[in-house]
């Protein structure tokens, strides 16, 4: 049996939730997963479990996906979530799929609920992880997380060593900020524009895609004066601009995944 | 500067959308005459069901109603202390204790809570949103019910729902008997207990027939006293009838005899 390979796509925004037509982003990690009908459970838990957010990921993942939802605010009302092994059946996912919201109100839950183990371990196991905005900033170590107007440094679950900022573009005031918390002593990390998505194979960053074509991610470090903002290469994804087959050939699970019947 | 809270059962304007006797209570236990009264739906995630309730039931009524959403964060305008600490009442909605407590304390709102309590501020709230205030309850925040501590503002336990919801009951009775949680309270839906400082002052009701009990543990053995409310709204129109008020100084002798946690106040 292969070592599983811990993925995860952050996205900078995105995604179902915030692009109307093409979820190209989504397509994009489905495509990670090996199966022909994945199984992707949604955790809407920084929405507060929004109804309409439910209800928008299943109108996206059901036809293709086994999809499924856990509501950590709904555990005794019987609303169609997960509601017997919540562990087991995040472990047994192809795809978890956070959506966005407050990263800090949504890791308090969390831990509340010990999910932060819980993923921790899909991750390790092989399960895709990924997410936009909160859904993102949540798998490092560290978070730029806007909060009440001032920004805030979060302790995120420390998957991948780095530090994290979404929405970079939509929020002008969001790249100084991040810009002085690194410049302070906040980890090196990246940053990711509305529709651009950080691919990462273990923890290394393995490619960035976009659904915008000119969304794009950045590496971000501390230098002894100031801050290196460095652009990294992004794939579009849409318009005839297929992701070059010889990019996902590249990776080690698409190369060694079973051939489908 | 008294410290008051005033915990539900169960009812006010989510449970209860025609009937305004608790709500009206609440606001009558403000000084202000028209008090600015916050909604904290944090329990059930912010939900758009119970914001609007809330401002169904108090936009129209003297008072200066607002809520804070946890999960909105970025639509205030002022920071969470200057929220909070600028309320006469503070409201707490139902849903799950256990993400209600890991939210606040993961935004630092349990600490500003206990400093508006202390500043005087009402502090109310019906299921989670009552609970949360005693040293424990029973919770079904992870489906099946279970005690789970709480802030711990006031001494004992509390159990919501007595009335409503057939599970919860004897779970927390358990609890009390083994000791897992302190004695305390069962409280049907329709009815509040209303605490000056530690002290349960009144238990007060808005719909006839519901009740609470005060239960204890005495060397393993649960100690059960029935606790009579004052039924809400019944007062203006026909005085309250003698036998009740005899029951209740009854259940306030007995209350006194056993020194378990304060009076009655008289009626």
């Amino acid at each position: 049996m292969r070592p599983p390979s811990r993925q995860i796509l952050a996205l900078g925004g995105g995604g179902f939730s915030m692009e109307k037509d093409g979820s190209l982003l989504d397509d994009y990690v489905l495509s990670l997963a090996p199966a022909s009908r994945p199984r992707v459970c949604f955790i809407p838990t920084a929405s507060g479990d929004a109804d309409h957010y439910v209800v928008r990921f299943y109108r996206r993942f059901s036809s293709e996906c086994e999809a499924s939802h856990v509501s950590l605010f709904r555990r005794d009302q019987g609303t169609g979530g997960v509601e017997e092994d919540i562990a087991a059946h995040l472990l047994a996912q192809d795809v978890i799929y956070v959506g966005g919201g407050n990263v800090v109100s949504m890791l308090g839950v969390w831990r509340a609920h010990g999910l932060d183990d819980v993923l921790a371990r899909a991750w390790r196991e092989g399960v895709i992880l990924c997410g936009p905005s909160a859904g993102s900033l949540c798998w490092f170590s560290e978070a730029l997380s806007a909060f009440h107007g001032a920004p805030r440094r979060v302790r995120g679950l420390g998957l991948l060593p780095y530090s994290n900022c979404v929405h970079y573009d939509a929020e002008p005031e969001r790249r100084a900020e991040y810009h002085r918390f690194v410049g302070d002593g906040m980890r090196a990390g990246f940053a990711a524009d509305d529709g651009a998505a950080l691919h990462f194979r273990g923890r290394q960053l393995e490619r960035v895609v976009s659904s915008r074509p000119h969304a794009r991610a950045y590496r971000v470090e501390p230098l002894r004066e100031g801050v290196l903002e460095a652009p990294l290469e992004t794939v579009y994804l849409g318009a005839g601009a297929t992701v070059p087959e010889s990019l996902l050939l590249a990776s080690p699970s698409a190369s060694s995944a079973p051939a489908a019947a | 500067m008294s410290r008051t809270i005033f915990a539900m059962g169960g009812g006010g304007f989510t449970m209860e959308p025609s009937n305004p006797l608790l709500d009206d209570f609440v606001l009558g236990l403000a000084q202000a005459r028209e008090p600015r009264i916050l909604f904290l739906p944090t329990a059930s995630g912010d939900a758009n069901a119970q914001i609007n309730a809330f401002q169904a039931r108090f936009a129209g009524r003297a008072c200066v109603p607002e809520h804070l959403s946890l999960f909105r964060l970025r639509e205030a305008e002022r920071t969470l202390q200057e929220t909070v600490l600028g309320q006469d009442v503070i409201y707490v909605g139902g849903g799950s204790m256990r993400n209600l407590l890991a939210l606040w304390r993961a935004h630092e709102l349990d600490r500003l809570l206990i400093e508006a309590w202390r500043a005087g501020t009402v502090l109310a709230g019906l299921s989670a949103g009552a609970m949360c205030w005693f040293q424990g309850g029973v919770s079904c925040s992870s489906g099946p019910p279970e005690p789970m501590a709480g802030l711990g503002l006031l001494s004992g336990s509390l159990t919501v729902h007595a009335d409503g919801d057939p599970e919860r009951l004897p779970v927390w009775l358990a609890a009390v008997r083994s000791g897992a949680l302190p004695g305390g309270w069962a409280v049907d839906d329709g009815v509040g207990l209303l605490f000056s400082g530690e002290r349960l002052v009144r238990v007060v009701s808005s719909r006839p027939g519901a009740g609470a009990e005060r239960v204890d543990a005495i060397a393993g053995e649960l100690v059960r006293r029935r606790l009579v409310p004052e039924l809400l709204g019944a007062g203006e129109q026909a005085a309250t009838p003698d036998g009740d008020v005899e029951e209740l100084r009854q259940v306030q002798r007995l209350r006194r005899g056993t020194g378990a946690g304060g009076a009655l106040r008289d009626l």
